[in-house]
């Protein structure tokens, strides 16, 4: 792998790591060739779903680099963005990505220097680590599947809901006034990313052919008593119906997957 | 041209205690079915006239579907009994009509079964379509 | 004297609590109906199908639960609590706590939106935790009230459903809010709760996926359950092969103290195993059960049917011990005896058959409303008190005083409301909201106005349909002279925009576009009457449930069909009639038939509400069967209750009795009969407006068993007789029971539920007369439900011998040498006992009264096939007829212990009263009318009509014979069977014609 140039893409803040990745450019600050810059206002501008789209389209890592917390132009930009990325950490996790091959830093306007060896940090790793395992010529397909429902459940209307409030939360509290423990809001929104994930899981590998509990749940790890479970709460909702039985087997096909 | 764009219309007899009560509960519960019902709410599936059935497809009904309580369940004791006896005459008359038997069905369904609702309502309306527009339609 | 408040508070809003609201509301008494939970609907919301008749739960019990929701004398007060009680019978104190659901019930529609977006999920509790719901929930799609709240415990407080509420029905900082109310009195009725499983770890309960509680199997049945009706193996979601029922889990069981029998889980299981029958193709069902306690009406044969039409299998004589499982199949082992046999089998998944407890907060209750609890920690109550606590003026039914079905809850619970009321029975009516409405405008000769009203239901149907536009086509289409948008029609500002509007464009037909005319129309018709029009010149149009919410994917196709929806409606509206009120005046007086137990307690409940009561009895003597009976299990002395009663029932004025009298004839409807008696040589009129029947039963005379043939054998009421009278020789030895003599055989296939507990009672008393002697007893099935077990226990503690004897190989009695040699197989030791006994007594069937034949013509009421009367519906009409105004209760209903037979009388006074209550009695007006000069009698309608209100009859027209049939307007229901039988389009329902529903149909296919 000694040839291996890893492809990076980089998203920084205008205000703090734009300007600090511009000091490390004035200041002559020597960094690895591999990383794309995309300017975005703040880095609270990332939503999730991009970087799991860059991840399809074949990044090897993602960056993203804002204010540090407090330092942010817009106030609490970077403190969503803080919340936000753990989701994706974890989500990378769930796809059977390494985690290592996202990072998330706080670079100020001054921090050239540090830029510059973030980049080189970064761009080693990732050579180290080798080329992402869904790009190229022979993408391993299970990930890219799982990488596609991720990206998919992170455009979710009740993962984003709970997402953004997490802020709000912990700084302002809740309608009732109350303010919730950290801990307490993760292992929420931990728990819904799971239960979401194997929901997508279920969607996708019944949207060609109608599936059992048992092939569903070899096909995916997901036990069969959570594949059942699921399956009963997505028919409420219309997005997966029987098609048909098969001996002593049920047959699901999903109803709603929209690629 | 024509074929392709066929949407049937199929009129639905629900009795108010049961099956409309289904038909609510499929609403409440979201399931969705294709728009081409348009139900009638009658008090007893045992109300309704025969004529009627005759009369809506004869003017251009692509289908007929009565629903009435489960046997056992029927709010007036036994409307529905005699309901499913009208239902074999109705049958009959199809083929004086030279109408398919596809076009006309019977079907209980109770307050409980909005899905039951739902994929009968599918059910009939792709019957209907398969068949094409009724020979009756203007 | 305190001063009496005509108001009631009722507990609890399962089954019986709607039923007793629900006659209490009718009966002119405002009620507060309680319940801890956000919506009403208890218990039987949750069930799938009843038994024995398999009906639908919620099609049944939907109608109560809008009822309920909709009496304007029912004031809900759900997500509350009872915290203190003071005062005395007729005047009590009651202090209520209300919790905060976060919610405006007043704004919230029920729409659901915010549970869509809500993004915290939560086990589903209706659905026993299969699925999940949401943190802002309603509990069960039909619920009452059809009104959201959050439940704070799992509520993340994120404030979205805040923003998807269009009605601004969400209220954060709304308050916990205690509140006084005052009542005259209190019917308590809690219902109950299941037993732990956790407590009975041998069963694997929450260890094995496979191992299923029966109610968890209820929602899998269910259409609206998790799996949509299918049953599924929770370890790997196929389809069970076979399925194993354990049945008493908590239940008559020492180890977790609950000794008492739960008395609906036998039948509960039976109709599972047989519902999961229909819906697993090929599944085999396995019932194991220590005795089978189809104790109720009906109930042997439907558990007959289970085994022979259904092919369910029973094992007897077994309490399961354990269940193990195979943790790579997850299948699971059950080890049982089969006769004398230890056998093992394999099951897909084992239904634990879970027990009934008093309710959570039973202690709460009692200390709250200073009531005396039992040892099991129900509600106490006595065998000649059935439905009062220790606590006068207040009442209780349903399960929280012994586990009970529904019917006999309903009935408990009718029961307990005519109880409620009769001591404040001079406030009916004082507090209830009388609504007035303007003089009625006449219409006729006018041209249709029609007056269209389309929701938008907040974004419900506004959010898919394009509502402006569907107003601007109704606006287009004849005899429309004014249509609007609302953002909320069923708003209360806009009923009276509505009101103004009819007023100010002259309309004469109003449509509203909204959603079900199930829960709304009511609420429409009563705006249009405050306009001064007939109720019955409205129609809707559902563009809800019926369009929105089920095309929310094809807006533009969603349109077009509300469109055609409006045009339909407007269609009818035009051929709307006023439908004038048939009304009848109510004579205040009632004739209760069979002058026993039941029918005094009826006729000093109906005296006790303020009406005559006729009391009719065809022998000399009041009392009936219970004259002979001498003994009750708790200790009470029948015979001195029974004399208090006599006298009580003879020194009331408003009750008069008529011994040796026969009835003739009965004539008229309710609210004015006319009942001719022959008494004392003479024959009398007597006037009344309703009928209760309480004929009671009689004791079969055996002809096996050498009944009638050698002294020593007797009937159990004989039994009874000589231990009471000393009938029994001091040295007896031994004294034989046999069960089932002349019941659940092919001739009586029904149970008589009451011997089994007899017979403990008799051999109780004969074990403290004559402790030596050697008490036998030979059963099918002991049938002690309920606590009635605990005398069982007893029994079998003090040395009764039991024997389980099987129908083909019944006892056999001889006489040899002078003694009598009683031989019986016992199937589990498989060997014979011999006995030889001084006594026999013989438990036999209760029979049917044998008037109730000629009775059931003069009333037109129906018989069952065992010649006991039919209620209106075994469920939830247990004591009506469909006849109107006429009401059945005691044995005359099937055979009961004294306990249910006072419960039925109280039952139907209550059920009489809402009749008599009434000066006149308003009738649904959609009735069938005849078109005379189409109809030429030939009476086809006649024969279908399900409640016989059609008569052919003949009268001179033009100086000819005209043939024509007459529609008894009290008796008909609007079902419309006749319409659709008629060839001659000489006979419809108001409101349904055919030509009103051609119009809709012409509409809809637009060829008119």
């Amino acid at each position: 792998m000694a040839d291996f140039e890893p492809k990076i893409v980089g998203f920084l803040c205008n205000w703090c790591s734009y300007a600090g990745a511009d000091l490390a450019g004035v200041s002559r600050f020597q960094y690895p060739t591999n990383v794309r810059v995309i300017r975005v206002m703040c880095s609270a501008r990332v939503d999730p779903s991009i970087i799991m789209e860059m991840f399809l389209q074949g990044a090897d890592g993602v960056f993203v680099g804002g204010c540090h917390l407090g330092d942010c132009h817009y106030i609490t930009g970077n403190y969503y963005t803080e919340k936000r990325m753990k989701l994706v950490r974890k989500l990378l996790e769930r796809a059977g990505m390494s985690r290592q091959r996202f990072r998330l830093e706080w670079v100020s306007a001054s921090e050239g220097v540090r830029f510059a060896g973030i980049m080189k940090d970064f761009a080693e790793l990732i050579k180290e680590i080798g080329p992402s395992p869904v790009a190229g010529d022979n993408p391993d397909m299970a990930k890219m599947e799982s990488l596609f429902i991720a990206k998919n459940i992170l455009e979710d209307f009740r993962l984003r809901a709970l997402i953004n409030k997490q802020v709000q939360f912990i700084e302002s509290g809740n309608v009732y006034g109350e303010k919730l423990a950290e801990e307490e809001l993760d292992k929420i929104l931990y728990d819904a990313l799971s239960v979401e994930f194997d929901r997508a899981v279920i969607l996708w590998k019944t949207k060609e052919e109608p599936l059992s509990v048992k092939s569903i749940s070899e096909a995916t790890n997901i036990p069969p008593g959570r594949v059942l479970n699921e399956i009963a709460n997505l028919r409420r909702r219309d997005l997966i119906k029987l098609d048909r039985i098969e001996g002593q087997s049920p047959l699901y096909i999903s109803q709603g997957f929209e690629v | 041209m024509e074929e392709e764009e066929y949407e049937p219309l199929v009129i639905a007899f629900c009795c108010n205690w049961c099956s409309y009560a289904g038909a609510d509960l499929a609403g409440v519960s979201r399931f969705q079915y294709p728009p081409n019902i348009r139900v009638i709410r009658t008090m007893c599936s045992g109300m309704v006239h025969p004529n009627l059935v005759m009369d809506a497809l004869t003017k251009g009904a692509d289908g007929v579907i009565i629903c009435g309580c489960h046997i056992g369940d029927c709010h007036y004791l036994e409307g529905n009994v005699i309901t499913e006896k009208r239902a074999d005459a109705i049958e009959l008359m199809l083929e004086d009509f030279g109408l398919e038997p596809e076009r006309f069905r019977l079907e209980w369904i109770s307050a409980s079964e909005g899905d039951k609702f739902a994929r009968v309502m599918n059910e009939m309306v792709e019957a209907v379509k398969a068949l094409g527009p009724s020979p009756y339609k203007m | 004297m305190v001063e009496k408040v005509g108001a009631v508070l009722v507990v609890g809003g399962g089954i019986a609590g709607m039923q007793a609201s629900l006659d209490l509301a009718d009966s002119g008494y405002k009620v507060y109906l309680l319940d801890k939970s956000p919506n009403i609907g208890g218990a039987m919301a949750q069930l799938d199908k009843t038994f024995p008749t398999n009906d639908c739960a919620m099609c049944i019990m939907a109608p109560k639960l809008v009822e309920t929701g909709r009496h304007r004398n029912i004031e809900l007060l759900t997500g509350a609590s009872l915290e203190a009680v003071q005062g005395s019978p007729g005047n009590f104190l009651v202090t209520i706590k209300k919790t905060a659901r976060k919610v405006d019930e007043t704004r919230c529609t029920g729409c659901g939106m915010c549970t869509h977006f809500c993004p915290v999920e939560v086990p589903d509790e209706y659905n026993m935790g299969l699925v999940t719901r949401k943190a802002i929930y309603v509990k069960y799609p039909q619920a009452v009230p059809a009104v959201v709240s959050i439940d704070l415990e799992h509520c993340i407080g994120c404030g979205i459903c805040e923003g998807q509420c269009e009605a601004e029905a969400i209220v954060y900082d709304q308050e916990e809010q205690m509140m006084d109310i005052e009542v005259g009195s209190i019917v308590v009725a809690p219902g109950f709760n299941l037993f732990d499983l956790a407590r009975k770890p041998q069963y694997g309960y929450g260890v094995y996926p496979n191992v299923l509680s029966s109610l968890e199997l209820e929602r899998m049945l269910s259409a609206t359950g998790p799996h949509a009706g299918m049953v599924l193996r929770p370890s790997d979601g196929e389809l069970p092969r076979n399925m194993a029922f354990i049945q008493c889990v908590g239940s008559r069981d020492k180890q977790t103290g609950n000794t008492y029998c739960s008395s609906v889980c036998c039948m509960f299981s039976i109709k599972e195993a047989i519902i999961a029958k229909e819906h697993t193709p090929g599944l085999e069902a396995h019932i194991f059960f220590m005795d089978m306690r189809a104790y109720g009406k009906e109930f042997d044969e439907y558990y007959s049917r289970a085994e022979e039409e259904h092919g369910v299998k029973f094992t007897r004589g077994n309490r399961i011990s354990m269940v193990e499982e195979d943790p790579v199949t997850h299948n699971l082992f059950i080890t049982y005896v089969d006769g004398a046999e230890l056998k093992v089998e394999e099951f897909d998944i084992v239904v634990l058959s879970v027990g009934t407890e008093a309710p959570v907060d039973t202690d709460k209750l009692r200390q709250v409303l200073g009531i005396d609890l039992n040892t099991h920690s129900f509600c106490e109550t006595s065998i000649f008190d059935p439905l009062s606590t220790t606590k006068p003026g207040i009442y209780v039914c349903g399960a929280f005083s012994s586990p009970k079905d529904i019917p006999d809850s309903v009935a408990q619970a009718s029961g307990a409301a005519a109880l409620a009321s009769s001591h404040i029975s001079t406030e009916r009516n004082k507090l209830v909201e009388i609504r007035e409405f303007p003089p009625e405008k006449d219409i006729s000769g006018e041209d249709s106005k029609i007056g269209v009203f389309i929701c938008h239901c907040g974004i419900n149907i506004g959010g898919v349909v394009d509502v402006p536009a569907v107003v601007e086509y109704a606006k287009t289409l004849p005899n429309v002279t004014y249509a609007e948008d609302n953002l909320y029609t069923c708003s209360q500002d806009t009923q009276s925009k509505i009101v103004e509007t009819i007023k100010e464009h002259d309309l004469n037909r109003v449509i509203v576009a909204s959603c079900t005319p199930r829960t709304h129309a009511p609420l429409f018709m009563n705006t249009i009457r405050d306009a001064g029009l007939n109720p019955y010149l409205f129609e809707m149009a559902n563009i809800r449930e019926h369009c929105s919410w089920v095309h929310s994917k094809e807006p533009e196709k969603a349109t077009q069909k509300a469109k055609d929806l409006v045009r339909m409606a407007v269609a009818k509206a035009a051929l709307l009639e006023p439908i004038p009120p048939i009304k009848i005046s109510i004579g205040k007086s009632a004739l209760i038939i069979g002058g026993g137990i039941t029918g005094m307690t009826a006729a000093l409940g109906i005296a006790d509400q303020g009406f005559d009561a006729y009391l009719v009895e065809k022998k000399d003597e009041l009392g009936g069967i219970t004259r002979r009976i001498h003994f009750a299990l708790t200790g009470e002395d029948v015979q001195a209750r029974m004399n208090e009663l006599i006298d009580k029932v003879k020194s009331n004025e408003r009750v008069h009795v008529y011994t040796g009298a026969k009835i003739k004839d009965i004539e008229g409807f309710v609210g004015s009969f006319i009942t001719t008696l022959e008494h004392e040589g003479e024959e009398k009129q007597i006037r009344h407006g309703v009928v209760l029947v309480a004929t009671g039963g009689a004791e079969l005379k055996p002809d096996e068993y050498l009944y009638g043939k050698d002294p020593r054998v007797v009937t159990q009421l004989e039994y009874e007789d000589m231990l009471a009278n000393g009938g029994l020789k001091e040295d007896t030895k031994s004294v034989a029971m046999i069960q089932c003599v002349g019941s659940r055989n092919e001739e009586r296939p029904y149970c008589s539920r009451i011997c089994c507990t007899e017979t403990i009672k008799n051999a109780l008393k004969t074990k403290e007369m004559m402790p030596d002697a050697n008490v036998y007893v030979f059963h099918r099935d002991m049938r002690t439900y309920g606590f009635r077990e605990d005398y069982y226990l007893e029994a079998a503690e003090k040395g009764v011998v039991f024997v389980r004897y099987y129908p083909e190989n019944p006892p056999k009695l001889t006489v040899n040498d002078g003694k009598l040699d009683l031989i019986a197989k016992d199937p589990f030791l498989d060997e014979e006992i011999v006995v030889n006994p001084d006594v026999v007594m013989l438990a036999v069937a209760t029979l049917p009264n044998a008037d109730n034949e000629e009775l059931s013509t003069f009333l037109k009421i129906p018989l069952s096939k065992d010649k006991f009367f039919l209620e209106a519906h075994v469920k939830l009409r247990p004591v009506d007829f469909a006849t109107e105004g006429v009401f059945l209760c005691g044995l005359a209903h099937s055979p009961k212990f004294v306990e249910e037979c006072l419960a039925q009388a109280s039952a139907a006074v209550s059920r009489a009263t809402t009749i008599l209550a009434q000066d006149e009695l308003e009738l649904e007006a959609t009735k069938s009318f005849v078109v005379d000069e189409k109809c030429d009698g030939c009476a086809y309608c006649v024969d279908p009509c399900p409640y016989d209100a059609i008569t052919l009859i003949e009268y001179m027209r033009d100086g000819t014979v005209k043939k024509t049939v007459d529609v008894d307007e009290t008796a008909c229901k609007g079902c419309g069977v006749c319409q659709a039988t008629c060839p001659k389009d000489g006979i419809f329902v108001r409101g349904f014609t055919l030509g009103q529903i051609n119009a809709m149909i012409e509409a809809a296919l637009e060829v008119a």
